[in-house]
Formats: structure tokens, sequence, C-alpha cells
């Protein structure tokens, strides 16, 4: 078997110029999108860069079997937010259109644009275009004109597209990108990034063989699942009533936010009901590509005042826009999520800023005045819509509040800081620690801010980096026994490696590692930054069964120590020198050693 | 199928990787004789692309969607819907490709023994040609110039005159069925042992002589 060569194209923005590089050696070692944007940050972003100045980057990033069991793209840059390592995630059908197009690595952004443009890839076809005239247009809608623009003969339907709405445009800090409506890239800001070099999107189309070293091998696993699955019960639930089925069940385990952190649990909880939304309002299923699941069940609601509109939950805009925010049901809750995804924010960032802002209002800091005339009550949908607009097009107080949960509590002052539910700058929506130690846990020990799901367990690290859809471990492990059975197979027979389990594990934690050293070179310090908010360890809340819920600090702190360890780290979350040694990643030891 | 067939079949098919079972799905499911086609439920259709891949594989070895002979087409309504297209096997007023082709006789055609429409790629004129494609009301036929120029149709996977649709038994969906145009009957034109056999498969990974496992199986008799 002939090993896989790995093409990179980078795209400088200021020169408007072009070029493929070859990166098989470097994807030797960080194979797939989230590993090896690490290392690309690691090389290419100087130390204390402005995440939103030209020296930042942003990778476009996929891995060796993308498309194969659904197809992630990860977005990779400084993040404006934590000012760390940002990444973001979208499904969909993006990524794999880049595999057909001949770039299995990726694309690299450098440098910035004066003025609006999309990048335009047909296979070996690439130019920096104009947009202009999509400029101020929502995601959905730029798609809308671009598609009809590029569309020549019948194939060209499946251009596939990644754009930014109005909140990237103007720089807010947490605005995402959207791609086919309902996936999203959204956290940590790189929509903003997007948006500060002036790429309103990205339009690919790809009709080359993808260059798997043995396509008959890659197939049988392939079939494998896709048969075994059938019967796999992980499948019905998304397939049936998709995100919206977590909801219930975590407002049971005390493990969604309720009024901002306020509440263990209210009557509101109760209107999440998934087998009503499906009954009433489900439209039909759509998956991403190479996924037997199906999980994006799109809804449309027609009643006025608030209908007709279509959408479709996440089950983090679900959980942010929902009691979080006082919101009675997804009618209301339904409405506001599209608006978000029309805005251009990410969902469940900016939820957290409202919420934020609520309390804010409720306790008194924040007045009428200061919101412009806004009367930010709880579940008050058109305070919400207006605070929101006026966050996306930075007019009034919403200039402030468009700068995030690490900058903004900071300029409001009045003591609003610690009601802002926040890690590291990103805000804590849709999860209440209080419910689990292992869902604080999960939370708190990323490198990489608050990010829903473990994102921090080298395990998923390696997951995302392969861009599989982390819906599909439990089924995948449920047929391979473990995440080496399927992955160390899949990856010999795309790459033509010869992997063994010894270099599985250490591909694995070489990816955690890496995105590890890169935030500490940008100012994390583990033992401080892997923290709660107070309000967790100070604030009793109830179940609704009258249980009290709370962090105990000593616990947790015991337990942040084994987890660390669990990753392979010492107990004050850093790699140690031999560790990083082990691991080929010497070359970070020098720009991490302390003055 | 015979009854010996019949008394073997609930337990052969594709092993797993666990070399036991076979799950639910992947059995042969009744299949019409004589004329079918493959009628696509696009209101089902999640876009996921397998049956793309298992099309190119089974034509072609590779995984690429461009050599598959079924496709996935996606539209922004503005929520995302993907529909398929592939060749209906049209039957003969309604074959505009045949009519279209300008070989004598024409490359594109039907086969009355194979039950499916053939191309004679050695005489198709290809992409620069394209009658057919352009006479097809579902734009079926497709080229694919820089490695095989000529028209790709649906055989409905036949080989040595058996049929077994590929992407038919990929689909996760149920969004693609193998279908008698006139009389589908297929499905109960079977004994009702296959009937039951078919059902079963759903109670995997339960073997057929088990209830539960008893307490000795799990823990060990301790």
């Amino acid at each position: 078997m002939a090993e896989t060569k790995f093409n990179l194209l980078e795209v400088d923005l200021r020169n408007k110029q072009t070029k493929v590089i070859d990166v098989t050696d470097e994807i030797r070692q960080f194979v797939g999108g989230r590993s090896f944007g690490a290392k690309l940050l690691w090389d290419r972003v100087p130390v204390g860069a402005d995440p939103l100045g030209p020296e930042n980057i942003l990778y476009v990033g996929i891995g060796p079997i993308t498309g194969l069991f659904g197809s992630v793209t990860s977005f990779s840059a400084k993040s404006p937010l934590t000012m760390l390592r940002g990444f973001a995630h979208m499904n969909g059908h993006f990524g794999v259109e880049l595999m057909y197009a001949g770039y299995n690595a990726g694309i690299l952004f450098t440098g910035a644009s004066d003025k609006p443009v999309y990048l335009y890839i047909k296979d070996d076809q690439v130019e920096v275009r104009d947009a202009s005239h999509v400029w101020g247009k929502s995601g959905v809608e730029a798609q809308k004109v671009l598609s009809n623009d590029l569309k020549q003969e019948m194939d060209d339907q499946n251009f596939r597209f990644a754009l930014i709405g109005p909140a990237g445009e103007n720089v807010i800090r947490n605005a995402d990108i959207c791609h086919d409506f309902f996936h999203h890239g959204a956290r940590l800001g790189m929509g903003t990034v997007m948006g500060s070099k002036k790429i309103k999107a990205i339009a690919v189309k790809g009709t080359k063989t993808p260059p798997y070293a043995d396509p008959d091998k890659l197939f049988e696993i392939v079939k494998t699942v896709f048969h075994h699955s059938q019967a796999h019960l992980y499948r019905v639930p998304y397939r049936r009533w998709g995100h919206m089925i977590s909801m219930p069940q975590r407002y049971y385990a005390t493990g969604e936010g309720i009024k901002n952190k306020q509440l263990g649990w209210d009557p509101i909880c109760d209107l999440s009901n998934p087998v009503r939304h499906e009954q009433q309002y489900k439209l039909w299923n759509d998956a991403c590509n190479g996924c037997f699941v199906g999980c994006k069940v799109p809804f449309l609601q027609q009643e006025p005042p608030l209908g007709p509109c279509v959408g479709e939950f996440r089950h983090d805009n679900a959980g942010g826009w929902n009691a979080n925010v006082m919101i009675p049901g997804y009618e209301v809750q339904g409405y506001l999520s599209s608006y978000v995804d029309y805005l251009g924010f990410d969902s469940e960032d900016v939820s957290g800023v409202v919420a934020w802002m609520m309390e804010c209002y409720q306790r008194g800091i924040i007045t009428k005045e200061d919101l412009g005339g806004v009367e930010l009550t709880w579940g008050n949908l058109e305070a919400i819509c207006a605070v929101l607009k006026k966050i996306a097009y930075r007019e009034g107080i919403g200039s402030v509040l468009a700068e995030g949960l690490k900058i903004a509590p900071e300029k409001i002052g009045k003591g609003s800081g610690p009601y802002a539910m926040t890690h590291k700058g990103v805000a804590i929506t849709s999860f209440e620690p209080r419910g689990s130690m292992s869902d604080a846990l999960r939370l708190a020990c990323t490198s990489v801010g608050e990010l829903h799901g473990g994102r921090g367990i080298p395990e998923r690290v390696m997951m995302d980096a392969l861009t599989t859809c982390a819906f599909l471990g439990p089924t995948l492990r449920g047929i391979f026994g473990s995440f080496g059975g399927w992955g160390i197979p899949m990856l010999n027979a795309a790459c033509g490696w010869n992997l063994t389990q010894d270099d599985w594990d250490s591909l694995v934690a070489r990816a955690e590692a890496m995105e590890r050293c890169y935030s500490m070179r940008e100012g994390y310090v583990p033992e401080r930054d892997d923290m709660m908010p107070d309000r967790f360890f100070e604030e009793t809340i109830y179940n609704k069964y009258g249980q009290p819920k709370i962090l105990n600090r000593e616990a947790f702190l015991e337990a942040r120590r084994e987890t660390y360890r669990s990753y392979g780290l010492q107990d004050d979350g850093t790699p140690s020198k031999e560790r990083l040694e082990e691991l080929n990643l010497k070359f970070t030891v020098a720009a991490l050693e302390k003055p | 199928m015979t009854d010996e067939e019949r008394k073997k079949s609930s337990s052969v098919g594709n092993p797993l990787p666990s070399g036991e079972q076979e799950g639910w799905g992947v059995e042969e499911i009744p299949y019409p004789q004589g004329v079918a086609y493959i009628n696509t439920r696009w209101d089902l259709c999640t876009g996921c692309g397998a049956c793309e891949m298992a099309c190119a594989m089974a034509h072609y070895g590779v995984i690429n969607r461009e050599l598959s002979r079924i496709r996935i087409y996606r539209y922004l309504l503005p929520v995302p819907k993907s529909v398929q297209t592939v060749c209906s096997q049209c039957s003969e007023q309604e074959r505009e490709c045949e009519k279209a082709c300008p070989v004598d006789p024409p490359v594109i055609h039907y086969d009355e023994t194979l039950q499916h429409m053939v191309v004679d790629v050695d005489r198709c004129l290809g992409s620069s040609c394209a009658q057919c494609r352009e006479a097809c009301p579902a734009k079926v036929p497709r080229f694919y110039p820089s490695e095989h120029d000529y028209a790709m149709v649906c055989d409905l996977c036949e080989t040595g005159g058996k049929r077994r649709p590929q992407c038919v038994e990929i689909c996760p969906n149920q969004a693609l069925e193998f279908m008698s145009p006139k009389f589908p009957q297929h499905m109960e034109r079977i004994h009702p042992d296959e009937k039951a056999a078919s059902l079963r498969k759903r109670l995997y990974p339960l073997r057929e002589d088990q209830i539960i496992k008893v307490p000795e199986e799990i823990w060990g008799g301790k």
C-alpha cells in the first residue's frame, strides 16, 4: 500500500495568492484537523498575537477519514474569546467536499483581506473572489445567492458553503460559521476570526477520487457499521427526536442551567417535551455525510405571530434559549434559535451573555436606560431579540456585550462580574456543573475553554481530529469494543500506514498535549484557569425532588488532580518535560519554560 | 428460495467482525423477479451518501461518489433536503435516452434478458455527446470524463443474472427500495418462514433459542 499524500491549500489573503503544500510528514505526527490545527497554531501564530489581527491564522481542517463516519470540519485559530487555542467543529457536508477537491489536509488562511472576499474552490481551480454583493446578508441568504451564482450545470447544485453572518462581519467575539442552515462551527469565535479576515464564505466542490490507500478495507468497515448500527439503540432516539431528546433527562439530572444558574428546577422545564415537538413540528431527518443516524430534525412552526419559521434544535442552543433565560417552551425557543442563527452568533455563547445581562437587570446592576430602553426581564422574547440585534450590530451597550464574557464584565463593572457564568471567557450555558462532578470536570479540564461534551479528554480530542461525529462514538465503540478498535484499521486503510496500538496511544496523547502546550504558551495556567465560577461552590440549588446540589471545592480539586493524571499529566495539569519528549514534542519544552 | 436454503438462511449472511451473527438490515430482503427498478423514497433520504459510496465500490472498487450511478442532490429550501436520482429502467415508450442516442443501434438501451439498461462502453461517444443525459427527464446518465468517459446508468448490480443492488442494501433509512414497477408483490409472494426470519433479525444480537442471559452466564455461576 502506498502512503497517502496530504495536501494543504494555503491562501495568502493579503496578496490573494494560493499554493498547495505537501504536509505528509507533519500529518504522520499530528493526524486530523483538530490535532494538526494545534500544530499549525504553534508554528504560524506569533506568541501573544492579536486574535483579530492579520497574524492570526484560520485553519479549515479535515482528517484522513472525513466523510466516512460523519464529515466534520474543524476550524482552528487563536480564539478571540479566550485568547487561547480556539477551535470549532462544523458537521455537515463541507469537509468531504474538500476531500474530493484534493485538499485532504484542509485550507490554511493567513493574513487578512482589505475588502470582503469569498474563496472559490472547484478541484484545482482556486480563486479569491469579491463578495461585496453578499456582505451584510445572513448565512442562509448569502448561501442562496452564491449557490445561484455558481450553478452552471446540474452537479453544481452540490457546491458546499461555509459562511459568516452579520455578527461575524461586525467582528462580534462570539460569531459562528454556518453551513447548510443548521450546521455551525460556532464555538470560540471562529466566525469572528473569519470576519476579521473579511472572508464572507468558502465555496467548495470536488470531483476527484479521494486518495485512500485501501478503499476495500475502508468500505468493509463502513458497511459493517452501517449494517450493524441498524439495531443499535443509540440511533433510535436521535433519529426520532434529534438533539431535543437530551433536554428532559438533563433537566431531571440537574444538568441544565436555569435562570442563569440560579435555580435547579423550574416548572418551565416540563415544557421541553420532545415527543410533542416531534408530533407537531418535525419535518424530516437530515444526516451529515456518511452518517447512519441522521440526528438533524428540522421543524416548521406555522402559527402566527412567531410563525411561519423553520429551524433546528441543537442541544446547546436548546439549553441556552430555554429555561436558562426562562423562555417557556419551544415555540418561542425555536424562533429565538433561528433568529440567533440568522444573525450569525454562537448560539450557546451569546445566550450566556444575554442570561448574564438578564440577571444584572434583575439585580438592578443594569437599568432600562443602560440597555437603550429595553426591559430585559426573564423570558421576555421581544427584549431578548432587541438585545441580540444590538449586539450583532454593535449598537449602544451591544458594542460592550459583543466583546464576550472575558472582556465585557470588566467594562460593565458595578459588581456584575460574579454573575457571568464563564470559563476561560466562554459562557457556560447549557450545562449545570452542580448536577454531577463528572460534568463539572469535563467542563473545567480542557485547555481550550468551556466546551461541552468533555472536549479535553484525549480520546475525544482524537475523535475530533479524525473528524468523526461524537454522536457516533457509542455506536462505534459498541461494535468494535474500543476507539482504537476501529480507529487504527481505519487510519491504516485510509493513509497506508502500519499503526500499532502503541503508535495509536501516542497519537492520541500527542493530540491532547499539543493543544495544551499551545494554550500554555499563550498564558494558560491549568491550576488557575481550570476552575468553575464561585457560584457553583457557594450557592446550593435544588432539583425537582428538593435534593440539594452544590460543588464541594476540596472534592472538586481532588477529582481534578485525578482527571489530570488520567490524561497523563502532572498534578498541576501540565505535561512533564519527559512526557513531552516521549511524545516527540521536544520543540515545545524551551518555549514553555518559565523565565 | 428452496426449503433447504431457507433453513440455512436464518444464520448466513455477511459475517461481522465478531464472526458470529448478522444484524437487522443485512438480510437478503425479498427481491422482485423480472422487470424491476430502484424506487427512491426521497421523503426519507437524509443525504448521508452511503448509496453513492456503495455504488462506486461495487462498480469501480473506489470510494468516489462521482463514479456513482445513483446521485444525491442537496437543496436549501431553506431547510436542507437531499433527494436521490437513479435510473428508473423506464418502459419502452418512455425511454428518452435510448431514443436520443445518435449512434445506431443505440449505445444506451434496454437489455431484455438482463432486464436493465445497458451501455456499450466501447461505442459510446462520451461526455462530448451526452444526448442521453440531455433527453433524460431525471438527468440520470452521468459521465466521468477523466477516467470513464461513457454514460453510467444503474445496472441493478447485476452480475451473472443475479441482482443485488448495493445502494439498497446499505441505505440506513430504507429510502431505497428494489421494486417491481407493475406488481410489487415480492414482499408477499414468499413463504411465511422467510417473513418471520426477516423480522427475527430485529432481535439481534439475541440468539434464536434465547430469551435472556441466565445469571450464570453473566456472573459465571458464583
